[in-house]
């Protein structure tokens, strides 16, 4: 067997040797001679006889060839080395259809890299598809929490999981000690979060369930990333203790290098022990937490039965609930999902619909390479007749066909996938391009990547991509090879070879397949218009929403002030009074001196930042039971603030250096509050709240009112505000600057870092940007999806107008003789221009009208990510119609105009 | 290749493979080159199995691809050089199964054709 194979290998390999073969037939025909001499023919006849009998020697050399094992893959370089002499022959023609490709192709090929790396590759965790993920759903919103005594309750009730782990999110510890100090991230996970991943530190150990309780022992794990970069891979860093918050924790373990954490927002420096309240009553003493949950399913439990056990089991939690819970607990639906599924949720969708926009791309690129195929196959009939009656079979021309549709496809691809690459090399090293100076490269790699978070990092070409584009390769060769390369060998031979080259015109089956691939064509570029004018209008609907502030010329930044320890339970640690007000004072005057700046405050709640606040009373109103208090947010700012976010007064005065502590408490609300709770007028009156760190109740006098400002997003609702002085609060714990700055306020970073390490060098200001890069962040994914669905259906336009051009250019050249005896008949110029032109029309025309009843049953698909505009909006369906219409049109024109320039001479000569 | 009855020329095409036994079958005793084969086979046969060149040197080169048989240059009996073809070991072995099967087959098409009594089989 094996000596076969060697024996097949070595011919393979040895080169044929024609004059063996030659010599060997030789020999054969002279020994026909002799024996026909020995038989008593003379010479002459001896010789005829032998030739006869032999007969065809070229035949036989042909079929001893073909014995070769091999030969067949010889005659397909032979085929290939002919498709790529036809493309060098035909330059126009190559180029033209490898780009095209190339472009369908590599769009895919990206977007897939994306899809396959965020939703289709399993998670880096062991047995990653039995990890759970735990959502609240409601009917507007969802949520991916559940709050702590739920979870504790949770931990020990659940039987559909072997474990239940889960964690909370924080950013706010300053880590001090060599190297100065640094805002580091932190997630407090249960003990066992780690295990149930599969997690093992590569360094010390996991938490021990001991550790993970109220009180218990101040452990911390670290990032593998934080290890290097501040404790310089100590390799004896297990048991050494580090500073955060002041306050010395120790290090049980480092995370591997390779660990992602499994949340798409956060990466955390370092992790600590959730150490939740074991007591399940919900009740606000101990504080409630938001727990994300991560859970692995039991052996033989299937996700339908959790679903339904955790659905039952919170349902009957929720009849434990304080009145105030009602709208947590209400309609709630509680959805387990892989993990993958619940971590990825929100990014789905728009991804989906890009890889269905980027596929229909590609198929207008294969309708017009096979147009393309097409009238390059009417032109060559007499070529491929004259090969037929040479004697190639049917099946060998279309080979012939299929190999140069495949030698397209696979330079394309080659392409293609180079221009994936670029884009995804691209988004992987975005954070190295960027930079305060960024170049236009690396604006874009930031656009490309904020979207997906650090998920961007994953994105790669890995070995399920690059044989998605070989898929992409062999199914394009046969989407746009094989209608070409069966109606183009499909020729009447005598008819094909008597007519002359010049004079041949398209069948009328030709002639169909084109016309329904140009309107196809036309058909997917209006829904692909339709769609992307449904984002930009969204888009421009989302930018325009009235904010209540101005986000131009503003820098902004954020410092936690803290002393404590770095647990959830941890005593408030806030700093004293007086130390935090001569914090601000002076960061707030070295601020306001800087050169440029217009106005500086400070605050603990930015516009969109998302609503913290509390519950509001007034006297002289009954106070309502627990749980129908109004809610209102609340946010302490300084003097300046308004002014430095550039957020209008409306009414009364703003505050001042006069209120401080001991002067008279007061407040300024916004326009919603005035409305919804003094029916406008607001000026002078008084209410109660419990939000902020003293929880007085004390009355506040209303002083002033401002425009509303949004907090949840760019498109949520407005809710009631009250504004206090910080200057008459005891501390906070979270403090964020606002400059307003006459110049580029990008430049002022490291000014506005300068200022506050003057004032105290263990406080780091971290998130330090501009107000438009933070709105652009949150908008980024919206703008992404709109700019790349605009960027495909501009495309798509442009291969749809080349593909009008390409099919009435082709039928005019083939058509002048025709063109060129109506003309002789008599029919004007300008009658041959409007036949040509009414004849695209009538296929432009229903190309538009299909595509307009495509898109009006298709943009529902598109209904979520619409904003202020109804997935049947007559505008963008109107002018996505009325804009293919238009350019196809005037892509018909050319050659209808070359049809009524027609030299009636030469075309009459040319026979 | 064609079988000749009498005087009348009745082409059939053989079943596929035959040719490649009635050539290994020739080899066996020894080397030989194309014409020496398609002479001993006709010879044989008493001119009723005539091998064209067009069917015997494909075959040949096939049954050399496949490592059944191998070739090498030597000199004729005329001393003319020609190419010689002889059994491999591979050759000898798969000669051995075609025969086998050959027996079986020419066995049960007799039966069929009644042209055996089963008592003799």
């Amino acid at each position: 067997m094996i000596q076969q194979l060697l024996t097949r290998l070595r011919f393979l390999l040895r080169r044929p040797q024609p004059a063996e073969l030659d010599e060997e037939l030789q020999f054969h025909v002279d020994q026909a001679i002799q024996a026909n001499l020995a038989a008593g023919l003379p010479p002459d006849e001896a010789r005829r006889q032998a030739m006869i009998e032999f007969g065809g020697m070229e035949r036989t050399r042909e079929q001893c060839n073909e014995q070769r094992p091999g030969w067949w893959m010889g005659t397909a370089a032979q085929d290939v080395r002919y498709a790529l002499r036809g493309f060098r022959r035909n330059p126009v023609f190559a180029i033209t259809a490898v780009a095209t490709l190339a472009l369908g192709i590599g769009a895919t090929t990206a977007i897939f890299s994306a899809v396959n790396a965020l939703l289709l590759r399993p998670l880096p965790y062991k047995q990653a598809d039995r990890l759970v993920g735990l959502t609240s759903v409601w009917p507007t919103r969802h949520e991916n929490v559940l709050i702590s005594p739920d979870f504790v309750a949770a931990q020990s009730a659940a039987k559909s999981f072997s474990q239940f782990g889960g964690y909370c999110l924080s950013n706010g510890d300053n880590l001090t000690g060599a190297g100065g100090a640094v805002q580091v991230s932190r997630a407090n996970v249960t003990a066992n979060l780690f295990p149930l991943l599969g997690v093992m530190p590569q360094l010390g150990r996991n938490f021990l369930s001991e550790e993970d309780r109220i009180g218990g022992p101040l452990v911390i794990l670290l990032s593998d990333r934080l290890w290097r970069d501040r404790f310089h891979a100590d390799p004896g860093i297990v048991g050494k203790a580090a500073t955060l918050n002041g306050v010395a924790h120790t290090v049980v373990g480092v995370l591997p290098a390779h660990f992602s954490f499994p949340d798409p927002a956060a990466e955390p420096d370092y992790y600590a022990p959730a150490d939740f309240d074991q007591d399940t009553t919900v009740s606000f003493k101990a504080g409630v937490w938001m727990v994300r949950v991560i859970a692995r399913l039991r052996p033989g439990a299937s996700m339908e039965q959790a679903q339904a056990e955790m659905q039952a089991f919170f349902d009957a939690r929720a009849k434990g609930y304080p009145a105030v819970l009602a709208p947590w607990s209400d309609g709630r639906k509680i959805a387990a999902e892989p993990l993958q599924r619940a971590m990825t949720g929100d990014d789905r969708k728009p991804l989906f619909i890009l890889l269905i926009s980027v596929a229909a791309v590609l198929l207008i690129s294969c309708a017009n390479v096979a147009n393309l195929q097409l009238a390059r196959a009417i032109s060559r009939r007499h070529e491929t007749s004259l090969r037929g009656a040479l004697g190639a079979s049917r099946l060998r021309l279309i080979r012939q066909f299929l190999v140069e549709s495949l030698a397209l496809s696979s330079l394309a691809a080659a392409l293609g996938l180079a221009i994936a690459l670029a884009v995804t090399s691209l988004v992987r090293h975005a954070a190295v391009l960027e930079g305060p100076q960024a170049s236009l490269l690396g604006r874009t790699a930031q656009m490309l990547r904020l979207p997906f978070g650090k998920l961007s990092a994953v994105i790669e070409v890995d070995g399920w991509v690059l044989a998605f584009t070989v898929g992409l390769a062999l199914i394009t060769t046969l989407l746009f090879g094989l209608a070409p390369a069966i109606s183009g060998t499909r020729s009447d031979l005598r008819n094909a070879l008597q007519a002359s080259g010049s004079r041949m015109t398209s069948g009328r089956q030709q002639r169909l397949l084109r016309h329904t691939l140009l309107v196809t064509e036309v058909g997917m570029a209006v829904v692909l218009l339709a769609s992307a004018g449904l984002l930009v209008r969204s888009f421009v609907n989302v930018l325009r929403y009235d904010s209540g502030f101005d986000p131009s010329h503003t820098l902004i930044g954020e410092t936690h002030l803290q002393a404590g320890v770095a647990t959830l339970h941890g005593p408030s640690a806030a700093w004293p009074a007086q130390r935090f007000r001569s914090f601000m004072d002076g960061v707030l005057l070295r601020l306001t001196a800087l050169p440029g700046v217009e106005a500086a405050g400070a605050t603990d709640a930015l516009p969109l930042d998302g609503r913290t606040g509390g519950v509001v009373v007034f006297d002289g109103v009954p106070v309502p039971p627990l749980g129908e208090r109004p809610f209102a947010c609340v946010t302490h700012v300084t003097p300046d603030y308004f002014r430095a976010v550039g957020t209008q007064m409306f009414a009364g005065r703003g505050f001042g250096s006069a209120d401080n502590a001991s002067s008279l408490p007061v407040a300024i609300v916004n326009r919603t509050f005035a409305k919804k709770f003094f029916a406008g007028d607001a000026l002078g009156k008084r209410f109660r709240t419990n939000a902020g760190p003293d929880h007085e109740m004390e009355p506040l006098n209303i002083v002033g009112v401002v425009d509303d400002v949004r907090h949840d997003s760019l498109l949520g609702e407005v809710q009631p505000e009250a504004f206090l002085p910080m200057s008459q609060v005891s501390a906070l714990f979270r403090v964020k600057f606002v400059l307003r700055i006459a110049g580029n306020p990008a430049l002022l970073a490291n000014a506005l870092r300068g200022a506050v390490a003057a004032v105290d060098p263990e406080q780091p200001v971290f998130d330090i940007q501009t107000m438009d890069q933070r709105i652009g962040d949150m908008v980024a994914q919206r703008r992404l999806t709109m700019l790349l669905i605009a960027c495909f259906a501009m495309l798509a336009v442009v291969l749809s107008a080349v593909g009008v051009y390409g099919v009435f250019a082709c039928s005019v050249t083939q058509r002048a003789h025709e063109l060129g005896i109506r003309l002789a008949l008599g029919a004007s110029r300008g009658g041959l221009l409007r036949m040509v032109l009414m004849q695209a029309a009538r296929l432009v025309l229903l190309g538009g009208v299909l595509g307009l009843g495509a898109a009006w049953s298709l943009n529902r698909l598109l209904a979520d990510l619409l904003v202020g505009v109804a997935p049947h909006d007559a505008l963008s369906l109107g002018l996505a119609w009325g804009l293919m219409t238009a350019v196809a049109l005037l892509a018909g024109t050319l050659p209808a105009a070359d049809a009524a320039r027609i030299d009636l001479i030469s075309v009459l000569h040319a026979d | 290749l064609s079988i000749v009855e009498g005087n009348m020329p009745q082409s059939t095409d053989l079943l596929q493979g035959t040719l490649d036994v009635l050539i290994l079958q020739t080899l066996a005793p020894g080397p030989m080159h194309g014409w020496g084969v398609a002479q001993r086979i006709q010879q044989v046969s008493k001119e009723v199995l005539q091998i064209g060149q067009g069917s015997l040197y494909p075959a040949l080169h096939r049954l050399e691809y496949k490592g059944w048989i191998q070739s090498g240059w030597g000199n004729s009996e005329n001393n003319r050089r020609a190419k010689y073809y002889s059994l491999t070991a591979a050759g000898r072995k798969q000669l051995e199964r075609e025969l086998e099967s050959w027996d079986r087959l020419s066995l049960a098409i007799g039966l069929v054709l009644g042209r055996i009594k089963e008592a003799q089989a």
